[in-house]
């Protein structure tokens, strides 16, 4: 009776652990600092995390097939230079300009995608390869300088709605579509297919190349949204912006339950290690920890958070 | 066996094998005749001097990477290993400890960095990725705790002649990677070390039933990486004059390029120090001829990316039309 209670108990832990690993970053945080569990503090976390949760949800489905996206980064610079750009200089309109700013994401999504499917050449080194190809598009289209002089409609989009910023609504809105389209479609079971055996996935009729085309681009798209709400928020394109994006996103997918393996991931997963990193974060800043301290503990909170999810699910498959 | 990379001697010859192993000399080549056409300073000893100098940092840098993508592994944190070490070279060195002591502890600190990568790869199961993307951070964190942000400089003459000096008209930088490189090659391609590098990477599985202790060999792969990356730091800080905490940062992406242009597989197995030799050189030249030509820098990262993909299309045609 009563072990089966422990073990009911253990394999709740087991199936959320990154929300266990969540709430042992956060407590010790609200016990130290009364200022974390503040509505404001809160905000102001949600407001900084929304921005790199929509690239972590667009990373984790590259990782789910068993590739990775290391451009992300750079498309986010470039969408973000490109609609600005484009919305000051062309007369071309903000949205319209948005909209084409998202489609050359896109189009560097398809290139990733069509380098790897096609090309068979391994995600890391396509996407390596394009993320310095985009960030000197970037250089090149920004001339190194930013653009600024953005109008209320693109500014917008940083500003918040009665107290909540508008990006955490756009994340809800991203992780919905993103749900549906990963959890609850074909194209998302075969996502899962092609990153738990691409051989098995081919012999049952899914095209490998199909799939790994579509997650390219929708984590440019999610790259992409990413850059244009950095860039909505700083009140100008930047064309350094998105620098090491690409690490950051991967380690929240990775905290979040992502597979580098790939068959292993989910949007919720994608978030909640977004806001492992941005609660950490917020809480050392809150505690007055120095910056350059700040990031030795990150990375080695990471290494250990990393280390803790593989023990709590394989000891506790064990048990 | 071991070495996938060499050939059967009787296989017949075709065109697609002569690619196989001549085909990035012959870009390489390619480019450096279009080069010369295009611009007359090109083919001056100096300039060829100049680039091979430059070509130095990345390419000890990129000879430890090799190693360590030959296991199929990957080092991200090679950029915060060579700030921290050289960093703390410096600042002891600037302090009174003897130059030589100081290199010696900038790359016992490589090597020690390098062992912990191996240590939580091997022991940890976190994949080479996780683990060397937290060292990366770590590393950097470390390095600007030390520096508090600020640069060391007015580093003494014992201290810079690695970087400025030079053995007759070849400057020290070259003949230390020159020797680095003739050692790592001998390593790779006479020792039972190197044998055992490419049969993890080729089949893991194979190597531990061949009774090799893999986990420490993979161990000794990183720590090799770590201290080629403190090495290079050195150099670095030595012909600079000046030890910044930002030094090194996006090195570990600029090494992978060069040894996968360099025809090294990204699964492990194979490839070679000379392929990535070249591709340290092409990419070098690539950037140095842009610049002769006048071409904004701001494009040079465009060219670079468009490289490195026509670079793996190429091997991967090449690749499976021999097989």
């Amino acid at each position: 009776m009563n072990k089966k209670t422990l073990q009911r108990f253990l394999s709740l832990v087991r199936a959320n652990s990154s929300l266990v690993i969540l709430l042992l970053v956060a407590l010790p945080i609200s016990l130290l600092s009364p200022d974390f569990l503040t509505g404001n503090n809160l905000l102001t976390v949600a407001l900084q995390t929304s921005m790199i949760a929509i690239a972590a949800i667009g990373m984790t489905f590259t990782l789910i097939t068993g590739g990775v996206d290391l451009s992300v980064g750079s498309v986010a610079a470039l969408t973000g230079a490109l609609a600005a750009g484009l919305a000051t200089k062309s007369g071309l309109g903000t949205y319209p300009a948005i909209l084409v700013a998202l489609s050359a994401a896109a189009l560097v999504g398809a290139f990733n995608g069509a380098l790897i499917a096609w090309g068979r050449i391994p995600p890391f080194v396509a996407t390596l390869a394009s993320m310095a190809a985009a960030r000197g598009l970037t250089l090149v289209y920004t001339e190194g300088r930013p653009i600024s002089g953005l109008d209320k409609l693109f500014t917008f989009w940083s500003s918040d709605f009665h107290g909540i910023p508008i990006p955490l609504f756009v994340l809800i809105f991203v992780a919905i579509v993103a749900y549906i389209i990963l959890h609850r479609s074909i194209f998302g079971n075969y996502v899962f297919a092609v990153g738990g055996n691409e051989e098995t996935s081919r012999l049952a009729g899914i095209s490998p190349i199909k799939i790994k085309f579509g997650v390219y681009i929708i984590s440019a798209l999610c790259a992409g949204l990413t850059g244009l709400l950095l860039t909505a928020r700083l009140w100008s394109a930047q064309p350094n912006s998105g620098t090491g994006l690409e690490l950051d996103a991967i380690a929240s997918s990775v905290l979040g339950g992502a597979s580098l393996m790939g068959g292993a991931g989910s949007v919720t997963g994608a978030i909640i290690g977004t806001f492992i990193i941005g609660v950490l974060t917020n809480g050392l800043n809150l505690l007055e920890v120095p910056s350059y301290n700040q990031q030795v503990i990150k990375g080695m909170m990471f290494i250990i958070a990393v280390l803790l999810d593989y023990l709590l699910k394989s000891r506790l498959k064990k048990s | 066996m071991t070495t996938s990379v060499a050939q059967p001697s009787s296989a017949p010859f075709t065109l697609s094998i002569f690619l196989k192993r001549f085909g990035l000399l012959l870009v390489y080549a390619l480019l450096a005749l279009g080069l010369t056409l295009l611009s007359d300073r090109f083919l001056t000893g100096s300039n060829q001097i100049n680039i091979v100098r430059q070509a130095t940092i990345s390419g000890i840098v990129a000879i430890g990477m090799t190693l360590v993508i030959l296991t199929a592994g990957i080092d991200l944190s090679v950029g915060s290993i060579l700030a921290l070490s050289a960093v703390v070279a410096a600042d002891l060195v600037k302090q009174g400890v003897p130059a030589l002591l100081g290199f010696l502890i900038a790359i016992a600190i490589g090597a020690v960095m390098g062992m912990i990568n191996g240590v939580m790869i091997t022991r940890g199961k976190i994949p080479p990725f996780i683990a060397t993307l937290g060292m990366l951070t770590v590393g950097r964190g470390l390095t600007l705790m030390y520096t508090q942000g600020k640069p060391f400089t007015g580093l003494p003459e014992s201290f810079r002649f690695i970087g400025i000096s030079s053995i007759g008209p070849v400057p020290m930088p070259i003949v230390v990677a020159g020797l680095l490189f003739i050692v790592m090659t001998l390593l790779l391609s006479r020792t039972r070390f190197g044998e055992y590098v490419y049969l993890i990477g080729d089949n893991p599985v194979a190597a531990r039933l061949a009774g090799i202790n893999v986990n420490r060999m993979i161990v000794y792969v990183y720590m090799i990486s770590g201290m080629c990356a403190a090495l290079a730091g050195i150099i670095l800080v030595a012909r600079l004059d000046s030890a910044q905490p930002v030094i090194g940062v996006g090195y570990e992406f600029n090494a992978i390029a060069a040894v996968v242009v360099g025809g090294t597989s990204f699964s492990g197995g194979e490839g070679t120090l000379l392929g990535t030799l070249f591709g340290t050189l092409l990419i070098e030249t690539l950037g140095n001829g842009l610049n002769l030509l006048n071409v904004s820098p701001l494009w040079e990262q465009v060219v670079k990316g468009t490289v490195i993909a026509l670079a793996l299309l190429f091997y991967n045609a090449i690749n499976r039309s021999t097989k």
